[in-house]
């Protein structure tokens, strides 16, 4: 399992994170972003895809 | 319902004088966050604008623009309805998934040291002179030369390019059914370019860009050739003009502000800082459209199914509520500006149009002292996308 952390001072809601890891990120009915900061490594892919989409570059991996 | 008719200010953003940086919109923006247009709600306000933006309750409103132009076929047509900037749901995340590999920031700092020599390029072919057309001599031809490079396509072809994809743009005017039979010939054109692209890359794969696009899989999938062919027109088409207004407008920028601009020279890796604080004060896209998926209410306002929603970018990046200090300011800390959109539909190619302006401004600012208008300038009206035509300035060489 690896870890994920998004820097919610920066993060906008943009939502490009959950059009590219629909599996670890989510927006909500307001619009707001949810997310899963456990994920199996078979995920390790799609979530550095998110990580280089955010348009405010909010995301981080944690080791 | 019982929206308040009273103190809602009216806009008529299709007038040509129609101006974003104005105290008409200033006192509308005081009055309330909203004002009633000629053409659907201006959202005025920075909170409200970044809400909406991202809104699930809207979605983008331009999906019907031929259509609104008696045009129901055809090679645009097509183009226009299948492309990314309209597609909704399911059927635009996949092609955005697919598109995003290629944009990644960190295959886009590779070409910077190319961004930089295409700027002292440039530069190089009018310093001496000590006066420029800066839209002509700069702003052109590097938004232009920068997608050429970003796709492989020979630099020498940019005239071309640039020709066909402004005759694409009259698709947007108002002329768009009598420039018709123009429009569908440039796209035919442009398409036969991406076709032959697309081919060669397919049989020579490299590391390059439009490789990246064709090798580019996820679960199984890929893009198919028309998927591509109509994405590659839609990189030419949203990131040329853009560029080179938003330049154009950050020359501007400059001029009014000759501080920021000698601060700029002193500083080159302010680049990045001064790309932001351009596009939050001048933004070249000055409004985003959306329209309303379904009723909601908003605050205090009632929106109807089909309702166009436009949601101002200068307006909300100056916004007093958010932004105490509003100028232009380098040095400052500011939250970020919408001139690239927002949402779902987040401008694609950002880090593109980041790096290269942020390369482009330092070197100018280094080698053009003082920079001034000396009279000719010609303007886009401020309805959708603006910036200078012209640009005539005079400069003092330095270095
Ligand atoms: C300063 C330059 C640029 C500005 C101001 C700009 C602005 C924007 C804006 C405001 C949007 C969102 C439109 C909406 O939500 O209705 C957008 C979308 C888009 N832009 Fe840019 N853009 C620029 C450069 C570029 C470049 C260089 C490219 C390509 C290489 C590009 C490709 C796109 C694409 C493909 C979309 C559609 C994305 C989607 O719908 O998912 N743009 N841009
Ligand atoms: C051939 C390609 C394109 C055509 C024909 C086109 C067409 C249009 C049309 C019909 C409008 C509405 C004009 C109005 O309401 O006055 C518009 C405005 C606009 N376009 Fe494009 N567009 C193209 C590509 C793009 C791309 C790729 C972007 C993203 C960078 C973009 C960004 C915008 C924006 C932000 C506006 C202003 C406000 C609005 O959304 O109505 N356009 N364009
Ligand atoms: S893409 Fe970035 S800004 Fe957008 S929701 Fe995800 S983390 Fe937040």
């Amino acid at each position: 399992m690896k870890t994920v952390d998004v820097d919610r001072s920066l993060c906008d809601n943009h939502g490009q994170c959950a059009i590219a890891a629909p599996e670890v990120f989510r927006m909500n009915p307001d619009g707001v972003l949810e997310y899963e900061p456990t994920f199996d490594d078979s995920l390790l892919d799609v979530v550095e895809e998110a990580i280089d989409v955010c348009p405010v570059q909010a995301i981080f991996l944690k080791d | 319902m019982s929206t308040p008719t009273v103190d809602i200010p009216y806009l008529n953003i299709s007038d040509p004088s129609f101006a974003m940086q104005s105290e008409e919109l200033r006192n509308a923006r005081e009055a309330s966050w909203y004002a009633r247009t000629n053409y659907g709600i201006a959202v005025l306000r920075y909170d409200e604008v970044s809400k909406l933006l991202k809104s699930p309750k809207l979605k983008q409103g331009s999906a019907q623009w031929p259509a609104h132009n008696g045009v129901h076929g055809g090679l645009f047509y097509d183009w226009w309805t299948k492309n990314l900037l309209v597609l909704e749901g399911e059927d635009h995340h996949r092609i955005r998934r697919l598109l995003n590999p290629a944009f990644s920031p960190r295959l886009i700092k590779d070409l910077v040291p190319r961004f930089q020599a295409l700027a002292n390029e440039l530069i190089d072919a009018f310093i001496d002179q000590g006066e420029c057309e800066f839209i002509r001599d700069f702003a052109e031809p590097y938004a232009t030369r920068v997608l050429t490079i970003l796709l492989g396509i020979p630099e020498s072809e940019w005239p071309k390019i640039a020709r066909l994809a402004s005759t694409v743009g009259l698709a947007l005017g108002v002329t768009f059914k009598r420039d018709l039979d123009k429009v569908e010939a440039a796209v035919a054109e442009l398409y036969e370019y991406a076709d032959e692209l697309i081919k060669d890359r397919q049989a020579n794969p490299g590391e390059d860009f439009v490789s990246r696009l064709v090798l580019a899989s996820r679960d199984g999938d890929r893009l198919s050739d028309e998927e591509l062919r109509n994405a590659l027109v839609l990189l030419i088409f949203g990131g040329m003009d853009t560029t080179r207004n938003q330049l154009g407008l950050a020359m501007q920028s400059f001029i009014r502000n000759p501080e920021q601009w000698a601060l700029l020279a002193e500083r080159p890796e302010l680049g990045a800082k001064a790309v932001e604080e351009v596009m939050r004060t001048n933004p070249t896209v000055t409004w985003v459209t959306r329209e309303a998926v379904e009723d909601f209410t908003y605050q205090d306002l009632f929106i109807a199914q089909g309702t166009t929603v436009h949601l101002f970018t200068q307006s909300s990046g100056t916004d007093p509520l958010a932004f105490p200090n509003p100028e232009m300011d380098l040095l400052g800390e500011h939250a970020p500006h919408y001139g690239f959109g927002g949402g779902v539909h987040h401008c694609l190619g950002h880090f593109v149009a980041r790096a290269d302006m942020s390369e482009a401004l330092p070197l100018l600012a280094s080698r053009l002292a003082d920079p001034h208008l000396i009279g000719g300038d010609e303007w886009l009206p401020d309805s959708g996308n603006t910036g200078p035509t012209r640009l005539p300035i005079g400069f003092t060489p330095r270095g």
